[in-house]
């Protein structure tokens, strides 16, 4: 776990120390992007959780989610259609289901424990 | 098996964290961006330079004026009071005021008049102009037909006559008197107006400005109503 988070502060680091900018025309995407990325993340822990994690599913989802994400809001741009908009639903909505799971996991889990030291 | 899970969150943690702070970078880039070449920055530089001489020769006065309380502070505290209450009545247009400047008289043109056109009163706006040009040179004081200008003069129009300070302006010929700070810039003044663009203004309106040579001893007319002060309050501090 900690490892993980090593990772993300090397990143943020990196980026931030790098100064690296990309045209505000592709902020948009990029903002989308990040969002796809964390809800494979969240995803990921959960299926973890759950006892179902799948190498391939975790790390292809990762990469087709950003993609389809960045290519609807291309889509929609050329369109007139702000569809970028249903991506930000979709993505939004299952970070807090997919959250919202991981808490219930986890506080099952820590009453689980609570009852057996009492049961000791 | 645990460790490639890891390693792949690790990965996926890094790639979110470049992601994001390459995010925060574009957002945070700011857009006004200085594309002032070094003519403008020494402009502004002239500018700010003259602001401070200005505010070092109000600091000047000033010291000079504590100087005077404190010298006269024992020998007649109310001589110095008077004094500087002069001084702020002159600086405020209630005191008649005497110095080097220059006079100009509004003229009907000498076309209207050979072709017979009827004289009309100087517009406002025109008048307002003229105000301007005078006060970027640097005119300390300025009467318009005896009628001295201050702080709150309004010149403007009240049932179809010019006016100011709520008085009427005569249809020309009237003149007007400006006080400078010196003989200098009395002169500066004087060529300035000579060459200005508002000489063409005035003659559109088919009047012309005849500008007097700088005089050392012009005097002008005090402020002949009561400053309203109704709204104003003391300000705090020093």
């Amino acid at each position: 776990m900690w490892l993980s988070i090593l990772g993300l502060i090397l990143g943020i680091s990196l980026g931030l120390l790098t100064d690296i900018q990309i045209p505000p025309e592709y902020a948009n995407y990029l903002s989308i992007a990040v969002l796809a990325s964390l809800d494979t993340l969240f995803g990921g822990i959960r299926a973890h959780l759950q006892q179902v994690y799948d190498d391939k599913v975790f790390v292809s989802g990762f990469f087709f989610n950003i993609a389809l994400a960045a290519g609807l809001a291309f889509l929609g741009v050329h369109l007139g259609v702000d569809l970028y908009l249903a991506a930000i639903f979709a993505f939004g909505v299952r970070l807090f289901q997919n959250i919202a799971v991981i808490r219930r996991i986890i506080l099952a889990k820590w009453a689980e424990k609570k009852e057996v030291r009492e049961t000791i | 098996m645990k460790k490639r899970i890891l390693t792949r969150f690790t990965v996926i943690m890094f790639i979110i964290g470049l992601m994001t702070a390459i995010q925060y970078n574009t957002i945070n880039e700011p857009h006004i961006r200085d594309t002032r070449d070094s003519w403008e920055i020494r402009q502004e530089l002239a500018r700010e330079k003259q602001l401070h001489s200005q505010l070092l020769s109000e600091i000047g006065s000033l010291d000079e004026t504590l100087d005077k309380y404190g010298a006269a502070a024992d020998a007649s505290p109310e001589q110095a009071l008077r004094e500087t209450a002069g001084e702020l009545r002159k600086a405020a247009g209630l005191a008649e005021t005497t110095g080097p400047g220059i006079e100009i008289f509004v003229e009907p043109s000498l076309e209207a008049v050979a072709m017979g056109l009827e004289i009309e009163g100087i517009s406002p706006d025109l008048l307002i102009r003229l105000v301007n040009e005078i006060n970027r040179y640097n005119g300390l004081y300025v009467s318009i037909d005896g009628k001295r200008i201050i702080n709150t003069t309004a010149i403007r129009d009240i049932n179809g006559q010019t006016t100011v300070n709520t008085k009427p302006v005569q249809t020309p010929p009237f003149s007007l008197k400006i006080i400078s700070g010196s003989m200098e810039e009395s002169e500066k003044l004087y060529n300035h107006l000579l060459a200005s663009r508002i000489l063409d203004d005035f003659y559109i309106d088919n009047l012309t400005l005849n500008v007097s040579e700088p005089q050392n001893d012009m005097m002008i007319e005090a402020y002949d109503g009561t400053i309203d002060t109704k709204h104003l309050q003391a300000s705090e501090g020093e």
